[in-house]
């Protein structure tokens, strides 16, 4: 009962897992951090769909990971910063914005489909609930 | 009675699209999964054929993958066609319910005499 309406729900913890995810990425863009350690690592999200039940129906979507981006990042000439090495270098996260950016939008209008559908079968679902009423 | 040929097309028509919109919901769900393929349910020629048999119970629902071209991520979700089979199939399930719902009442009128 109901199960498309959790089929889209899967969709947006993904999609909501996925913005959440991009939101930190964005957030520690400018991080700093001394060459002796790792620079920031972007994350990712992968997932996979969920196999359907008896019918061949798929029921929706999973998380199944976030893997990271490399630890070595970009080194960067910065001698004035209080964290850099010896020879006046720090390193710093290797984020592309563009990529970022581009994958924000595509989370933010996935999600939007996963929340649209959710509305429409909840119409479905309340005439179906509405069959003979007011007999 | 409330097992004429009438109800009983009625009740596997809602039936198949209430599959068609759990498909969309997952198709939807996936629109940005990486090698997704995209399914679609087809039961009215089924239906059709069932009905001229006499029988609506006989009627299948049937998924199958689609054959759309896939993206380079290998995808082949379009989620336009997927929001207009979502917003198609929810007014479709409101005639269909609103006529189930006008047959019984007849049965209704007639039981009260």
């Amino acid at each position: 009962m109901f199960d498309a309406i959790s089929t889209s729900g899967t969709g947006l913890t993904t999609y909501r897992t996925w913005l959440d995810v991009i939101a930190n990425n964005i957030a520690n863009v400018n991080d700093v951090s001394p060459t002796s350690g790792p620079a920031f690592q972007a994350q990712y999200v992968q997932a996979q769909p969920i196999d359907g039940g008896p019918d061949g129906a798929g029921q929706g979507v999973a998380v199944t990971g976030l893997p990271s981006s490399s630890a070595a990042g970009v080194l960067e000439y910065d001698p004035n910063n209080p964290v850099a090495d010896a020879n006046g270098y720090v390193r710093r996260p290797d984020i592309d914005m563009s990529e970022q950016m581009g994958n924000l939008i595509m989370a933010q209008r996935a999600f939007q489909a996963n929340a649209n559908v959710v509305e429409r079968s909840t119409d479905i679902y309340k005439a179906a609930i509405d069959i003979g009423k007011g007999i | 009675m409330l097992d004429d040929i009438a109800s009983l097309s009625l009740q596997a028509a809602i039936g198949g699209l209430a599959t068609r919109q759990r498909v969309t919901a997952d198709n939807i769900a996936n629109v940005e999964t990486p090698g997704f393929t995209a399914r679609t349910v087809e039961f009215e020629s089924s239906l059709a054929k069932a009905l001229a048999g006499g029988d609506p119970a006989q009627a299948r629902v049937g998924i199958s993958p689609s054959d759309a071209q896939a993206g380079i991520n290998g995808n082949n979700v379009s989620l336009d066609t997927e929001i207009v089979t979502a917003t198609k199939t929810g007014l479709q399930q409101q005639l269909l319910t609103g006529a189930l719902t006008s047959k019984y009442g007849l049965i209704s009128t007639v039981l009260k005499g």
